[in-house]
């Protein structure tokens, strides 16, 4: 199963215009409760409109709230936010309780989250302190002002070890190792 | 006459065929040719594509650990030490970072890096510990082990 196939757009984890960096902007533009009077599946948004609507309504003051008494229509809210998304949600035979999660979740988001797959979970402006490795990173400035062909530089002394130099290194371990069996 | 056996003769397939079809056409759909169009064809491809997309989780735990590994060994040789050398200092020095954080910093934090790669070296020192492939290779520039403190951090206690 290939992300091909989804059909869904992929992004990364941004926030529009560095939103809470400094002021943070509620990114939910309108929210429409589209409910019935009477129909069973429309008690919880009932409940949610008579006790809590008005406090949302006061906490976003950005936010503009519509209600759609239809009859015989079962409860729906549609969110549309400052970049274009429109979030459709059918909260029929939803308790209070869940519409309430659900709307405060609907207001904190910025967009259609569910529509897009996170390519990667972290997002970094800065990913390197210190500056990213190149491969003069480790290199001897003076390179910089030397004229090659230079003895300095051109000397044959990256050289692997010898065999004299394998030898005394047995030893030296032989050493270590005897004196770890003595102990 | 009336013939009443000759309605049976009529054979009619299962009315989910469709809906049994577009879950494979859905996954096929960014296929090639008639993979992507016909159902005897495209059935058989969505079941290998899915096979590898199994076997493959496996896989790319595999190569992700190769190239970190490749990182960290081709960083260990800008500073004349092997992984061998990195792992088992920093393993003694009680320092546990894994392959990705430290191919991570070694990438993006070379300085970082070369600080562990010096406590790594001078903590084998200190416990007598040779390793002699180290010096296979310097094509880097030696370690400064001069402002590493190991054994002062015991004095202390």
């Amino acid at each position: 199963m290939s992300n091909k196939s989804l059909f869904i757009k992929s992004g990364f984890v941004r926030a529009p215009l560095q939103n809470g960096v400094g002021r943070y902007v509620c990114q939910l533009q309108r929210i429409v409760l589209k409910f019935c009077k009477s129909h069973g599946g429309s008690r919880g948004i009932r409940d949610f409109i008579e006790q809590d609507l008005v406090d949302f309504a006061k906490n976003s003051p950005g936010t503009v709230v519509y209600l759609k008494p239809r009859r015989h229509r079962s409860p729906v809210i549609v969110a549309e936010y400052l970049n274009g998304d429109r979030v459709w949600m059918s909260v029929h035979q939803k308790t209070h309780s869940e519409i309430t999660k659900w709307i405060e979740n609907l207001r904190t988001q910025q967009g259609d989250v569910a529509a897009t797959r996170l390519r990667k979970y972290q997002y970094t402006d800065h990913p390197s302190i210190q500056g990213p490795w190149t491969p003069f990173t480790f290199k001897d400035p003076e390179l910089n002002t030397a004229v090659l062909p230079d003895p300095k530089f051109g000397a044959n002394n990256r050289l692997p070890v010898s065999a004299t130099e394998k030898l005394r290194l047995l030893f030296e371990k032989q050493k270590l190792s005897d004196v770890q069996t003595a102990e | 006459m009336v013939f009443l056996s000759v309605v049976n003769f009529i054979r009619c397939r299962g009315p989910d065929e469709i809906w049994r079809k577009r879950k494979i056409f859905k996954i096929a759909s960014h296929f090639i040719g008639r993979r992507r169009n016909c159902y005897s064809v495209a059935v058989r491809n969505v079941h290998r594509a899915l096979v590898y997309g199994s076997k493959a989780r496996y896989l790319k735990k595999d190569d992700m650990k190769n190239l970190w590994d490749t990182r960290i060994t081709a960083a260990c040789e800008q500073h004349n030490i092997t992984a061998y050398t990195l792992r088992e200092g920093l393993d003694r020095a009680n320092i546990m970072l894994d392959r990705k954080s430290l191919s991570d910093l070694a990438s993006w934090e070379p300085r970082t890096f070369e600080s562990l790669a010096a406590v790594a070296k001078e903590k084998l020192r200190l416990d007598g510990f040779i390793d002699t492939t180290d010096k296979n290779e310097p094509t880097g520039r030696d370690l400064d082990l001069s402002n590493i403190f190991l054994n002062g951090l015991k004095e202390t206690k």
